[in-house]
């Protein structure tokens, strides 16, 4: 709650948003090497390599989402417009991230299963979902002039697509579906050498301290961008 | 050693690095223009009429009624 209060927010994120921005950049040119240091896996050979974009996709795609749901929350109960700006600014790169795991999916189905989509696959069809609720999210918020009522309409199909979000997660348990089981969390522990698991691991951190800083970025835009229509709208009234 | 010969699978391994790459850079790159230019707009808001800038910050990211 320290950071809910916008001018706050600003103060505290200025000297932390470059120091996110330069750790992506670092954490994705250490994914990629890593990605390409690996060896080839003996069953499928370099398709390998895509699993290295399309889990982090995949995974930081959903977290985004949950992200959006949990400030739609705060945005809705406690009518708190930062958490309105939270949310708006994770909808554009939670739907990019997943949109590229459906892509990168797609482009390691086709070589591994002889398929590039499945209709049946629960697994495939709950992100398609995510991603239809991702893009609803953006088109309502466009669709209604005023952003107080947008932002309202907006929070409860984002609390809504929370529901998605297990079903997204544990498709691959309650059903059988031609998407693997989960590699990583597992009671076990991760199902996958070290020589695979350290890029993997790298790249997911990129992929998410990356969605950070342009979150964070783009929520102090949000904050920014409604100063100035504010300013904008009293310098009318005064004119 | 890095190993970017990926033999049969490079029609399906490249596009997927190479969209990726596009989809990431396109989004940081739209994220620091948008802050970019409304920082732009909001100094030169502040610049025309410091005082009206200080009440906006009142009610700090309220949009306009």
């Amino acid at each position: 709650m320290f950071l809910a209060n916008p001018d706050r927010f600003l103060r505290f994120t200025r000297p932390l948003t470059p120091v996110l921005w330069a750790f992506a950049g670092v954490l994705l040119l250490v994914g990629t090497w890593l990605s390409f240091a690996a060896p080839e896996d003996y069953q499928q050979g370099d398709t390998a390599r895509i699993m290295f974009v399309h889990v982090p996709a995949a995974s930081v795609g959903l977290m985004i989402y949950a992200a959006l749901g949990v400030s739609s929350f705060f945005a809705l109960v406690f009518r708190h417009p930062l958490a309105d700006a939270a949310a708006r600014a994770a909808a554009l790169p939670g739907a990019a991230y997943t949109l590229l795991a459906l892509v990168t999916g797609s482009l390691w189905g086709k070589p591994m299963w002889g398929a590039w989509w499945a209709w049946g696959d629960a697994r495939l069809m709950s992100v398609l979902i995510l991603f239809l609720f991702y893009l609803g999210y953006m088109a309502l918020r466009a669709s209604i002039d005023d952003e107080a009522k947008a932002a309202r309409a907006a929070a409860v199909l984002g609390l809504v697509g929370l529901i998605n979000l297990p079903i997204v997660k544990f498709s691959v348990d309650w059903w059988n579906t031609l998407h693997q089981p989960a590699s990583l969390l597992r009671a076990d522990g991760p199902a996958m050498p070290a020589v695979f698991l350290a890029p993997l691991l790298t790249m997911m951190a990129a992929w998410g301290v990356l969605f950070l800083a342009i979150w964070i970025t783009s929520i102090r835009t949000e904050i920014v961008r409604r100063r100035v229509l504010t300013l904008r709208a009293r310098r009318a009234q005064e004119a | 050693m890095i190993d970017l010969d990926m033999g049969a699978y490079a029609a399906f391994v490249w596009p997927a690095w190479g969209i990726s790459a596009a989809v990431l850079a396109a989004l940081a790159i739209r994220a620091v223009v948008a802050a970019r230019r409304w920082n732009a707009e909001l100094k030169q808001l502040d610049t025309d009429a410091p005082q009206t800038r200080a009440q906006a910050g009142q009610s700090p990211i309220a949009g306009p009624k």
